[in-house]
């Protein structure tokens, strides 16, 4: 169980917004809301100021009649978690939902029960995500400095007339004295670099 | 005079019989209570399905009860797996259920009363009773169901977020009294005291395995490591004798509570029925039936939801105190005692709570870090001088 799971959910303070026209669902939604603390709104088809909508801590979409433009975000970016309401399980409206970014679903009608359950998931997805999103875009970038690591290493190589491993090695001690990342350190020895005016041949190729 | 058929649904039988026939004998005690009393120009008449501890059981009796003997309201299941069981019936025909058991919480139905604690009522009162006295290292034992899963899982969360630990948790199946790993474990790991979830059967044999081991251990007796139970009533512990004794509950109600009217009704149940131990179980049971009959008698019809309007705009006298039922969440605002089990079966009670506590089912008024880590720690020391 991760660490977040084993506490209690506590969803006291929150506002959610109700994206589904005037309807019993959305009473019975507004019930279950007040009961864990949450403060739920409604609109339908959107918000006036539809920038306004990502001040909300979750979004309560209608699977039956939502569309993209309701959103001022592209599908899948909303910054906050989504539930649908779902009651046609047409595949086409729940691929729908999906595509919004929605990690749970309540099905109508809805009752006195499921909300709870519903914000738990859709929190922790939301988090989940978010969270794996950003560590992607981390080892994206580390990635991408491999190259400049290897282009230090070739560098340090050529000035010590050294072997790879001193040249890697050499390297590292140098992020270590200067107190920084190993990629950093890399980066202003390739830019350092004096190539006497030297680049590679290209021959106009 | 009109009679109202009310549905009663308790296993007589099974793996939890003690608590749930307790429930019966409450509802029936209040029927009959309330058939002799002229200040109601009615008659109830109990309907009794026994699912016998069959969770499969409970969705089709309910059914048979409210549409075959028309009763709209159904008092009764104990254990909460039975109680998810019947929601989806009572919901769908627009029955009530009278559910007189404390349970884990999180959940709200629009067709249930909830006449019992949920954990801010029980668990929350009852460790910030044992913490500050013995320490805040626990062991966490339950039947495997909801009910201990839930239960405990709140309270490692309030231990851990309050400065103590959890040594261990463990699971036995409901019915099954094959504990003694449970006791191993518990004399290597040396807790402050042991939060018992266990129901039935597996409780009771537990509570003799664990005296046995307070013999030959003085530190597993209960002035140095207590057992403290949410459910564990005079019912059983009279049956239960030394093996409960010294040891910790958290209830709702306790025969032992001193006042005029719990002495009066105390001796009424007993002189009614001598064998009979009235408590938190069958009392719960005994309000909720009492609450039906107020409202029927002020709105003059059993409909459910005139019912329902009717116990949520005022409060019924009960032998739980005047109750009221929160419009929010369907729960009752109820005290939480704590008292020490006797030999004899009752109880001394060590916390007589004054002003009853606001049902938070979902737990978002209650904090759960109770800052008493370090009166915990304090408490294990001054266990040693004293």
């Amino acid at each position: 169980m991760s660490p977040s799971l084993a506490h209690t959910p506590n969803f006291v303070g929150w506002r959610a917004l109700i994206l589904h026209r005037p309807h019993q669902n959305v009473d019975a939604l507004s019930a279950q809301c007040a009961r864990i603390g949450i403060t739920a709104e409604q609109a339908w088809p959107t918000l006036d100021d539809q920038d306004a909508m990502s001040g909300f801590n979750v979004l309560l979409i209608d699977a039956d009649m939502g569309h993209d433009e309701q959103f001022p975000w592209a599908p899948g970016l909303a910054p906050i978690p989504i539930i649908a309401l779902i009651g046609s399980e047409a595949p086409g409206r729940i691929a729908w939902t999906i595509g919004q970014g929605a990690d749970a679903q309540l099905l109508k009608p809805i009752g006195s029960a499921g909300l709870y359950s519903a914000l738990v998931v859709a929190s922790q997805g939301f988090l989940r995500r978010t969270t794996q999103t950003q560590e992607i875009v981390r080892l994206k970038d580390q990635l991408a400095k491999r190259q400049v690591i290897a282009e230090a290493t070739a560098i340090l190589m050529l000035k010590h007339n050294c072997g790879a491993e001193a040249a890697y090695n050499r390297l590292r001690k140098t992020a270590m004295a200067e107190r920084r990342s190993i990629e950093r350190a890399a980066a202003s020895i390739v830019a350092g670099f004096d190539t006497h005016g030297q680049t590679n041949v290209t021959n106009g190729r | 005079m009109s009679v109202y058929p009310v549905g009663v649904l308790f296993s007589r039988s099974g793996g939890y019989s003690r608590p749930a026939e307790q429930g019966y004998f409450g509802a029936l005690a209040a029927v009959s209570d309330i058939n002799a009393d002229n200040a109601y120009p009615f008659q109830l008449k109990v309907h009794h399905a026994d699912p016998k501890g069959n969770a499969d059981r409970y969705a089709e009796l309910c059914r048979d009860l409210i549409r075959k003997s028309g009763a709209q309201h159904i008092v009764g299941c104990t254990t909460s797996w039975s109680r998810k069981e019947v929601i989806p019936v009572v919901e769908k025909l627009d029955a009530l259920l009278w559910y007189p058991c404390v349970y884990e919480g999180f959940e709200v139905s629009e067709n249930l009363v909830y006449v019992a604690a949920c954990a801010n009522q029980h668990l929350v009162p009852l460790l910030d009773h044992i913490v500050p006295r013995f320490g805040a290292r626990a062991f966490l034992t339950g039947s495997n169901y909801i009910w201990g899963w839930e239960t405990n899982r709140i309270a490692r969360d309030i231990l851990t977020r309050s400065g103590g630990a959890v040594l261990g948790e463990r699971y036995v199946p409901i019915g099954d009294e094959d504990i003694g790993h449970l006791i191993t474990e518990i004399r290597e790991k040396r807790p402050d005291f042991i939060l018992n979830n266990l129901i039935g059967p597996s409780s009771y044999a537990f509570l003799a395995a664990y005296r046995a081991l307070g013999q030959e251990d003085p530190a597993f007796l209960p002035e140095n490591c207590p057992v403290i139970s949410c459910n564990l009533c005079e019912n059983e512990t009279t049956r239960l004798g030394e093996n409960a004794a010294g040891h910790y509950t958290v209830s709702s109600y306790f025969r032992a509570l001193a006042s005029e009217e719990n002495d009066r009704f105390a001796a009424r149940m007993k002189a009614d029925n001598p064998s009979q131990v009235a408590d938190a179980f069958f009392v719960q049971a005994y309000a909720a039936v009492v609450m039906i009959a107020e409202a029927i008698r002020q709105t003059g019809s059993d409909e459910a939801q005139g019912v329902l309007e009717a116990v949520r705009s005022s409060g019924t006298a009960t032998p739980l105190g005047s109750v009221r039922v929160d419009r929010g969440t369907n729960h009752v605002s109820l005290c939480g005692h704590i008292g020490r089990a006797r030999a004899d079966g009752d109880f001394d009670i060590v916390h007589h709570c004054r002003e009853t506590i606001t049902p938070d089912p979902f737990l978002t008024a209650t904090p759960l870090d109770r800052l008493y880590a370090s009166s915990g720690a304090d408490a294990r020391q001054l266990r040693v001088v004293r």
